[in-house]
C-alpha cells in the first residue's frame, strides 16, 4: 500500500461502514409494522418484556434481519464481481437474467414435484450457473463487451424469456402457481431460517473463492495481456469468477426470491467511495449490500404498514432511477 | 443518340416509373397528381391479407366444435344452422378480431417507433410503455376502486411512460441506447407495481388477472375491443399519411426539413400515434410486446427493406397475434396458453440473435 496517500484508507470507510450496518440492524430489528413499539423491542432485545415481543423480536425480526443481511452480502458482491469480470458498470445479476435463469429453475422443480419449503439450494444454484455462463459468453461475444447497454438489452431480453417459460411451467399446475407468487417477488419476510443456515456454507464458500481471486481481479483489470504478463490465466480467473457468481446468486435467490437492481446499486456506491480497485469495492460491497437490503426491507415495512411491500419491488424503486442516473452520466465510467 | 433523332426533343417528356414501381396518374380538381406504387409492396400487401383471411377461417372453425372452412363462411354470412352461427358469431368472432385489431395496432405502433428512434430495438415493448400501460390497467382492474375504464387508464400510463422515457434519456432524445435503457428502467419499476398490487389482492382476482398481465386474449372486456377498432382505422390513414415523412427520416433530417417537412410536428404526431396505439391495444390484449418487434420486421423483409411498410407491419402483426392465440390454444389444450408467453417463446431468441451476433451493421 504504498500509494495510501492517492487512495481513501480501507479502515475508516469500512469501521464507518459497520456502523451505518449497526445502526441499520438495530433499526430493522426495533421498528416493525406490529404493535411492539420500539421501546418494547428493546427491553426484549435484552431480555426482558411480554412473551409476544419476545416471540416477534427473536422469532420475526431477528431470523428476517438476520437472512437480509446474507442477501445483501451475496448480491452486493456478486454483483461488484459481474461487473469487474464483464467489465461493465451496468452488469447485475438481476438484470442479467442470472436470477430469472435461477427462479426458471425452482419452478422447474416445483412442477416437477418439490415443494418451496424442502426446496434444496442446489435447484436455484444451478439456475444460476447456467443463466450466467450464458451471460458472460454473450459478454465475451464480438462487439458486444465493449457496449455495456447492448449486453443489459441482451440481459432484459433473456429474463423476458426465461419468465414466460417460468410463466408456461407454472400454468402446468396451479399448486405451484400460489406458491411462486409470492416468492418470485422477492422478500426476506417469513422465511425460514433452516434455509438460511443451508446456504450459510455456499456463502462461506463463495466469499473465501472471492478473497482468493481478488488480486487477480485487480491484474485483470489492467487488461488482458497485462494480467498475463503478471502471471494470472485469465480464463480461470473468469471461471472461477462465473462459479462464485452462480453460487451466491443462487443462494440468494434460493432464500429470497430474485431480487434486482441491488447488485448494481451496491458496487455504484461503492466505487463511489473507493475508486476502481476491485479488492476495495468488493470488500465495501460486502458491507454495503447489508445496509441497503435491511434498510429497504425495514422501509417496506413501515411504507405500507400494515401491509407489506415486497422487498424486490423496493428494491427495483430503489435501483431503476440510479440505472437511468448511471446511463444519463455524459460519460460512463468504464471498467 | 440525340444527334440522329431530333424529333424527340419536341415531343414532351414522357414519365417513366422506376423500374419495380406502378405509376398512376389522373386528374382531380382541375390538377393532376402522380402515384408511384412500390410493385413489390402492393403484392405482399395483398398476400398478407389473403393469409390473414386463411388464417382467420382456420381460427374460427377451431376449438370444440370443429368446422370447415365453409361451414365458417356460411355462418359468418347467417347462412348456417343456428349452433354454427352461434358459435362462430357470438363466441369466437370477437376474439379472432380482437387478435387483428391488437396485432395491427402493436406492429404499427412498433414500426413508427422504430422509424422515430431509427433503431429497430426501440419499440414500446422494449421501452417500458407496455410494463406501464399494464401498470395502471391493472391498478383499476383489481387495487384502485375508481370507475375510470382499463383502456382510459392504459393510455395515461403509456403516455406517461414515454414522457419520462424523452425526459429521462436527456439532450439525446430519441437517438442511441440511453432512452432505450432509460425505457428497461421505467418498466422494471412498473412491472414492480404491477406485482405490487397483484400482491395485495385475494388470490382468485390475482388469478384472474395473471393470464392478462402476460398478455392474452382471453381477458378483454368489449367495450377495450370496440375503442381499438374505432382508433386504428384513422390510426392508419394518419400512418400512411406520414410514410413520405418518414421515409425521409430514415435517410436523414437535412433531407427530410429541406424538403419542407415540418420536422417537430412529424415527430410528434408520429410519438403521439405510436403510443395512443400502444395504449388501447395493452387494455385489449395485455403487453404482448413481441408482435410489435417482429411484425415490422417480417414486413421489412417481405419489402426486401424498401421504405418503412406501415401497411404491411399492420398486416404481419394481425397474421401473427391470430397465429399464436390459434396456437396456443391447441398447443397443450386444454390449457390455453396466453398468446404473450407464445409471442415471447418465439421472439425472444430472435432478439437475442439481433443483439449477439457479431457487429457487422448497426442495429
Amino acid at each position: 500500500m504504498s500509494n495510501q496517500h492517492t487512495t481513501p484508507r480501507m479502515l475508516p470507510l469500512l469501521v464507518s461502514g459497520s456502523l451505518i450496518l449497526a445502526v441499520t440492524v438495530l433499526a430493522s430489528l426495533l421498528l416493525g409494522a406490529g404493535e411492539i413499539s420500539p421501546a418494547r423491542a428493546w427491553a426484549a432485545l435484552w431480555g426482558y418484556g411480554s412473551d409476544e415481543a419476545l416471540f416477534v423480536l427473536y422469532e420475526l425480526r431477528g431470523p428476517r434481519t438476520l437472512i437480509g443481511a446474507l442477501v445483501g452480502v451475496a448480491l452486493g458482491c456478486a454483483g461488484a464481481l459481474m461487473q469487474a469480470v464483464s467489465r461493465n458498470p451496468l452488469a447485475e445479476p438481476g438484470l442479467l437474467g442470472v436470477s430469472a435463469g435461477s427462479s426458471f429453475a425452482v419452478a422447474l422443480a416445483l412442477v416437477l414435484g418439490a415443494s418451496i419449503s424442502t426446496l434444496t439450494v442446489f435447484v436455484a444454484q444451478a439456475g444460476a450457473l447456467v443463466g450466467c455462463a450464458l451471460v458472460m459468453t454473450a459478454a465475451r461475444l464480438n462487439g458486444l463487451g465493449h457496449n455495456p447497454v447492448r449486453l443489459i438489452l441482451a440481459g432484459a431480453t433473456l429474463t423476458s424469456l426465461l419468465m414466460a417459460l417460468t410463466s408456461l411451467l407454472l400454468m402446468f399446475d396451479q399448486r405451484s402457481a400460489d406458491e411462486i407468487r409470492f416468492w418470485v417477488i422477492g422478500s426476506v419476510a417469513g422465511r425460514d431460517m433452516s434455509q438460511a443456515i443451508q446456504v450459510l456454507p455456499f456463502i462461506g464458500v463463495a466469499l473465501g473463492l472471492l478473497a482468493f481471486i481478488a488480486r487477480p481481479l485487480a491484474a485483470l483489470a489492467l487488461g488482458e495481456s497485462v494480467a498475463r504478463g503478471l502471471g494470472e490465466k485469465p480464463a480461470r480467473i473468469r471461471l472461477i469468477s462465473v462459479l462464485v457468481v452462480a453460487l451466491l446468486v443462487g443462494s440468494a435467490t434460493a432464500i429470497a426470491g430474485p431480487i434486482a437492481f441491488l447488485g448494481l446499486v451496491v458496487p455504484y456506491i461503492a466505487r463511489h467511495f473507493t475508486g476502481p480497485d476491485i479488492r476495495r469495492t468488493l470488500w465495501l460491497s460486502a458491507v454495503i449490500g447489508p445496509i441497503l437490503l435491511i434498510a429497504a426491507d425495514t422501509c417496506s415495512r413501515l411504507l405500507a404498514a400494515p401491509a407489506e411491500m415486497p422487498l424486490g419491488v423496493m428494491t427495483a424503486l430503489l435501483g431503476a432511477p440510479v440505472l437511468i442516473v448511471m446511463i444519463r452520466a455524459r460519460r460512463m465510467p468504464l471498467l | 443518340m440525340g444527334m440522329s433523332e431530333p424529333s424527340m426533343v419536341a415531343e414532351p417528356p414522357k414519365l417513366v416509373p422506376p423500374k419495380g414501381f406502378y405509376l398512376l396518374r389522373g386528374h382531380w380538381a382541375g390538377r393532376a397528381w402522380q402515384l408511384l406504387i412500390f410493385k413489390r409492396s402492393l403484392w405482399v400487401n395483398v398476400a398478407l391479407t389473403l393469409g390473414l383471411l386463411v388464417l382467420s377461417t382456420l381460427a374460427l372453425g377451431a376449438g370444440q366444435v370443429k368446422l370447415t372452412p365453409l361451414e365458417v363462411w356460411q355462418a359468418l354470412w347467417g347462412m348456417g344452422t343456428p349452433v354454427q352461427e352461434l358459435v362462430v358469431r357470438e363466441l369466437r368472432l370477437q376474439r379472432v378480431l380482437a387478435g387483428i385489431l391488437t396485432g395491427a395496432a402493436f406492429a404499427l405502433s412498433g414500426c413508427l417507433m422504430q422509424t422515430l428512434a431509427n433503431n429497430r430495438l426501440a419499440t414500446p415493448g422494449i421501452i417500458g410503455i407496455d410494463n406501464a400501460a399494464t401498470a395502471f390497467a391493472v391498478a383499476s382492474v383489481v387495487g384502485l376502486t375508481t370507475s375510470i375504464a382499463p383502456p382510459g387508464m392504459a393510455l395515461v400510463g403509456a403516455a406517461l411512460a414515454t414522457f419520462l422515457a424523452f425526459l429521462l434519456a436527456g439532450q439525446t432524445g430519441t437517438q442511441g441506447y440511453r432512452f432505450i435503457v432509460a425505457g428497461i428502467g421505467i418498466g422494471a419499476i412498473a412491472g414492480a407495481l404491477t406485482q405490487l398490487l397483484l400482491s395485495q389482492v385475494e388470490i382468485d382476482t390475482a388469478n384472474a388477472a395473471f393470464p392478462w398481465t402476460v398478455g392474452s386474449l382471453n381477458a378483454r372486456s368489449p367495450g377495450a375491443v370496440w375503442g381499438l377498432g374505432l382508433v386504428i382505422v384513422p390510426s392508419l390513414i394518419v400512418a400512411l399519411g406520414l410514410v413520405r415523412g418518414l421515409q425521409l427520416l430514415r435517410i436523414s433530417t437535412t433531407i427530410t426539413v429541406s424538403l419542407g417537412i415540418a420536422l417537430k410536428r412529424l415527430r410528434l404526431v408520429t410519438l403521439a400515434l405510436s403510443v395512443m396505439l400502444t395504449g388501447f391495444a395493452v387494455a385489449v390484449a395485455g403487453p404482448v410486446g413481441m408482435v410489435a418487434l417482429l411484425g415490422p420486421e417480417l414486413a421489412r423483409l417481405l419489402n426486401r427493406h424498401h421504405g418503412v411498410p406501415l401497411f404491411g407491419a399492420a398486416l404481419s402483426g394481425a397474421l401473427m397475434m391470430v397465429a399464436a392465440d390459434w396456437v396456443g390454444r391447441w398447443m397443450l389444450a386444454p390449457i390455453e396458453v396466453p398468446v404473450g408467453i407464445i409471442t415471447a417463446v418465439v421472439g425472444s431468441p430472435y432478439l437475442l440473435w439481433l443483439l449477439l451476433r457479431p457487429a457487422t451493421s448497426g442495429p
